[in-house]
């Protein structure tokens, strides 16, 4: 009933103390039962010193630490008092796992407290979830026996049913709200994602029997792990690039077929394996779809500097590079000048005149626009900024569809815009030919 | 013939796989515009069902 035990080493003489065939153990046994004794038997273990002091000897009054209290201290010599105080899972404070009743048990406080304390964390972008899995985990429970213990097919139980609730809370309208810090792509949620798909692929590298015994068994273990993800990573970069380059259709087919020689196989046998290439096929994939990543447009940097207005093409395109464009000595009449710029992975920078309104609006997968030191960043970016030009004027419509990287527009030279995206001046200055707009 | 025992996590991530190829196609043809946001999950669920699937298989 408590978290706190000694070294599983000592657990032996406990038992020993506690044989009901020892006269002295076998009142402490019936004793346990008696309340005033359980509470005597909690107050020692928090005030108790934690682990016990070899050198003090056996002491009746003190319990050994973990409240697996000696036979009425009939201790043998350096007996169960020795052990190094142990957190444990609790067996009978449990309402998920027994760690907030093991923690209460190890502190000698009111699991309740623990708890309130845990979902407080929770709360606070999600510390206490994370905490709590974690020591879910690692912390063996009363028994002796950790999750990681109980064999992988436990761990992966649980890995699967935290990846199912990551799920399904990230698409809840209101995990992004008094939650905090479970949005998408945040960094909580990227850190658990990322060590749960090191578990996927130990999970699957590991096979049947993960208890390897000998040398030759875990080499061959170990190179059928690497020869695996060395073929998943080439599926990876192979779907990932053939998507990108349009050949979208083909890896889905591609990717649908093996899902169906999955299905067959579960009942045929022998597709297992199937497994994980098919997932290192699918997903990538999936995040150059998402992303809109093409490289179409070539691979390179593409530097554009029209003189005048008729050189302005409608379109720009890279698939993979820095497209710079240079407008700032190009002669612009007055009026609308759509522009569209496309990249699949990389750096779009536009460079203007002064006396310019630009009114902007764009997409990107994952990156960062900016325009003249206002603008938004991270996964799935919509952004918009639409400005009034007053008469006389010309107004620089851009419309901008990044993969992956930055779109940037400013008043300076657009060579290096990594470090004029964090400049204050062009934020002080920006826009300044337009007349009003919104943003957002 | 003898019967084979079905394969609960083949099972599971055969569904799983060609429901994403299913979405990947549909992107592809411009049918759905698939973002970020339902990628994270719909990947999630996915390793998440073969995980557990697999978890619930060696519990037997």
């Amino acid at each position: 009933m408590v978290g706190a035990r000694p070294d599983p080493d000592t657990l032996s003489m406990e038992s020993h103390d506690e044989d009901p065939t020892t006269p002295q153990g076998g009142d402490h046994a019936a004793d346990a039962s008696d309340p005033s004794e359980r509470a005597t038997e909690k107050s020692g273990d928090a005030t108790g010193p934690p682990g016990g002091d070899p050198s003090r000897g056996p002491a009746p009054e003190t319990p050994a630490a973990g409240g697996a209290i000696p036979a009425g201290g009939a201790t043998p010599a350096g007996g169960a008092t020795e052990g190094p105080r142990r957190l444990y899972r609790s067996r009978d404070e449990r309402l998920i796992g027994g760690v907030c009743g093991g923690l209460a048990e190890y502190f000698g406080i009111d699991p309740l407290i623990v708890r309130i304390i845990t979902v407080g964390l929770v709360f606070a972008g999600g510390a206490g979830f994370l905490a709590y899995l974690a020591a879910w985990l690692l912390v063996p429970e009363e028994d002796g026996e950790s999750v990681a213990d109980g064999g992988n097919g436990r761990l992966a139980t649980i890995a699967g049913t935290v990846l199912l609730v990551l799920a399904i809370g990230t698409v809840l309208p209101f995990w992004n709200g008094p939650f905090g810090g479970w949005g998408w792509g945040g960094p909580l949620v990227s850190l658990i994602c990322l060590g749960l798909a090191g578990l996927a692929v130990w999970w699957v590298a590991s096979g049947e029997h993960p208890a390897a015994s000998g040398t030759r068994d875990i080499l061959r273990r170990a190179g059928f792990g690497v020869a695996l993800l060395a073929v998943c990573g080439l599926l990876a970069l192979g779907g990932a690039w053939a998507t990108a380059a349009g050949g979208g259709v083909i890896v889905a087919v591609v990717v649908i077929v093996a899902g169906l020689w999955l299905v067959a196989g579960a009942f045929l046998g022998g597709a297992r394996w199937l497994i994980l290439p098919a997932l290192a096929l699918a997903l990538p994939a999936g995040v150059v779809s998402a992303a809109n990543l093409d490289v179409d447009g070539g691979v390179g940097d593409r530097e554009y500097r029209p003189a005048v207005a008729s050189e302005i093409r409608g379109t720009y395109k890279l698939g993979v590079g820095h497209l710079i464009l240079d407008l700032r000595d190009t002669k612009l009449p007055p009026g609308d000048r759509p522009i569209h710029v496309e990249i699949g992975a990389g750096a779009v920078s536009i460079a203007v005149p002064r006396n310019v309104c630009v009114t902007s609006k764009a997409h990107l997968g994952a990156g960062q626009v900016n325009v003249f030191g206002h603008g938004s960043g991270g996964l799935d970016v919509d952004w918009r900024d639409a400005r009034q030009a007053p008469a006389g004027t010309t107004r620089l419509i851009v419309d901008g569809d990044v993969g992956v990287g930055v779109l940037d527009v400013t008043y300076d030279s657009p060579s290096d815009h990594f470090d004029r995206r964090r400049s204050p001046a062009d934020r002080e200055r920006g826009n300044a030919a337009c007349i009003g707009g919104v943003r957002g | 013939m003898a019967r084979r025992d079905l394969d609960l996590p083949s099972l599971v991530a055969g569904i799983a796989v060609v429901l994403l190829g299913a979405v990947l196609l549909l992107d592809r043809l411009d049918v759905l515009s698939l973002r970020f946001a339902s990628l994270g999950p719909l990947a999630c669920a996915t390793i998440g069902a073969v995980l557990l699937a697999s978890g619930l298989g060696r519990r037997d």
